[in-house]
């Protein structure tokens, strides 16, 4: 992992873009799912992103949660190959189970003639 | 040669691109109420667009951030999706108010019935944001709006006393209804700061691909760029102020705005300024009907961007469209869009402090921006627009009562 120094969670990781190994979008980090708080050993073990992430984000999250359904997807933070502006995944979005909404989007945008301009 | 040729290209387009409806209607309906008294108003609005669309471009090129990346992680989930509510239900109503704009003067042109138009324009502006490349939209609207230029040559040939322009550029509170006065520095202030701009301004940059080396084309496009739209402000003013004060005209009526023109031009005036307003309305509504689905994209993290084809950014595609199909379905209601325009624009006053503070707080780490965060001068002047958003923000909905929306 190519981590320099110390990363400030809330701040550097934490609503951060995920980016794919084909370099596409695929949501936002919503939440990080830590182990060993208790034991005095912290380390993320995965982060969370979908509705599911959301609750953990105050009442509005939780609101938004019980709105808007959406697939939770917990990404193993070994799939983490960069954390820089962007959160850079070892993977494709597809491999990691993140594509759905998208492909749900897109075969609705496809019926549209010139789709692909 | 050929990069500073592109640099005033991108210039020209971002003069052209700087008014919309908002600025017609607040500048005219002040100019003719108020004169020249308000021009100073209009001097601190651009003065604010420059600051935070400078600050927004230079983000967008370190750091590769989108307005709403940043609010979302300087603001948390919560705060941040509040300020997403927030900023849509304002670019919503500002793009019902530009689609009824884009229909008005349309019916100007050709006479035929409003809603019929709104149809059609709706229905041509979909066209375009769905097939034309980005720097295409860009160009043509931009240049296209230069055509409201013909409101310079309207406001000198109309001669007006150049000692009280000159006095309108220093603040004062006024002459006449204090409250009307207020409501009109408000509403200049919110036209000019219109928080799309913003929006729209960081989504291009970072759409463009801009890095730290184009740092000088951002800063030659807000200030060079909005500075010279800011002119066309002026003239829209002052040849108000000289116009239709006198006469005792207000300027209720979106008609009005074009006639200003005809009166000392003549046909091809009211021509260019028809043709001028067409232009900047229709390129207003495409901005910010884009930057209602750059702002959820980015809120939510999906891919986003015209640089990627209509499927390839299919939920940015879909908002974007859904964006257009809700404002449409405002005007087709028949409310006057005047009145979207006016609300549209104290409600984005009220939106403001959310969308600046955490482009603010950004340009200001060192972390994210290294040497390239703001210098003195950017905290000076943007720590001075944050004091002054909130202020009219604050004072923005009670003075849209007091005054009875402008009418005293």
């Amino acid at each position: 992992m190519n981590i320099k120094g110390e990363i400030d969670l809330g701040l550097g990781v934490l609503d951060h873009q995920l980016i794919d190994s084909e370099d596409h979008r695929c949501g936002k980090v919503d939440d990080l799912e830590l182990e060993g708080v208790r034991e005095g050993n912290p380390r993320v073990r995965a982060i969370v992103t979908g509705a599911g992430g959301w609750r953990g984000r105050g009442r509005v999250g939780r609101l938004l949660a019980a709105l808007v359904h959406t697939k939770t997807v917990f990404i193993p933070w070994e799939e983490v190959a960069e954390v820089g502006a962007e959160i850079r995944l070892r993977r494709t979005a597809a491999e990691l189970g993140l594509g759905r909404g998208r492909d749900a989007a897109a075969r609705w945008v496809e019926k549209v003639p010139g789709s692909s301009l | 040669m050929r990069k500073i040729f592109s640099i005033a290209l991108g210039i020209i387009a971002a003069i052209g691109g700087f008014v919309d409806i908002g600025d017609i209607v607040f500048n005219v309906a002040a100019g003719a109420v108020f004169g020249y008294q308000l021009l100073w108003a209009v001097v601190i609005g651009v003065g604010g667009i420059i600051t935070y669309a400078e600050m927004c471009g230079r983000v967008a090129a370190v750091s590769e951030k989108a307005v709403f990346d940043v609010v979302r992680e300087r603001l948390g989930f919560s705060v941040g999706l509040v300020t997403l509510v927030a900023g849509q239900l304002v670019n919503l109503l500002t793009l019902a108010a530009e689609i009824g704009g884009v229909a008005l003067t349309l019916q100007f042109l050709s006479g035929l019935p409003y809603r019929l138009l709104l149809v059609l324009g709706v229905f041509a502006l979909f066209v375009v944001l769905w097939a034309m490349p980005f720097s295409w939209i860009e160009r043509i609207f931009g240049y296209g709006g230069l055509a409201l230029l013909v409101f310079v040559v309207a406001a000198i040939k109309l001669n007006p006393d150049w000692g009280s322009v000159a006095h309108g550029f220093v603040p004062s509170t006024g002459s006449g209804n204090g409250v009307v006065y207020a409501y009109y520095v408000v509403g200049l202030i919110g036209a000019a700061m219109i928080p799309y701009e913003v929006y729209f301004y960081s989504s291009g940059a970072v759409e463009e691909r801009w890095r730290p080396k184009d740092l000088g084309i951002n800063r030659a496009n807000a200030l060079i760029g909005y500075a010279l739209g800011g002119l066309l402000s002026f003239a829209l003013m002052i040849s108000a102020g000289a116009l239709l004060l006198p006469r005792g005209i207000h300027a209720d009526l979106f008609g009005t705005v074009s006639l200003v023109a005809a009166s000392p031009i003549g046909q091809l005036g009211l021509i260019l300024a028809l043709v001028g307003t067409l232009f900047a309305v229709s390129g207003a509504a495409i901005d910010s009907a884009f930057s209602g689905g750059y702002n959820i994209a980015q809120f939510f993290g999906w891919e986003w961007g015209k640089y990627r084809h209509n499927a390839g950014a299919p939920r940015f595609t879909i908002a974007w469209s859904v964006m257009l199909i809700l404002a449409f379905l405002i005007v087709v209601t028949g409310v006057d869009p005047i009145l979207v325009t006016e609300f549209s624009v104290i409600f984005a006053v009220v939106a403001l402090p959310l969308t600046y503070l955490p482009i603010f707080l950004v340009a200001n780490d060192r972390a994210y921006m290294g040497r390239y965060a703001n210098g003195v001068l950017g905290n000076i002047f943007g720590g001075l627009y944050l004091v002054i958003i909130l202020v009219i923000a604050v004072v923005a909905i009670p003075l849209l009562i007091a005054s009875n929306m402008g009418q005293g």
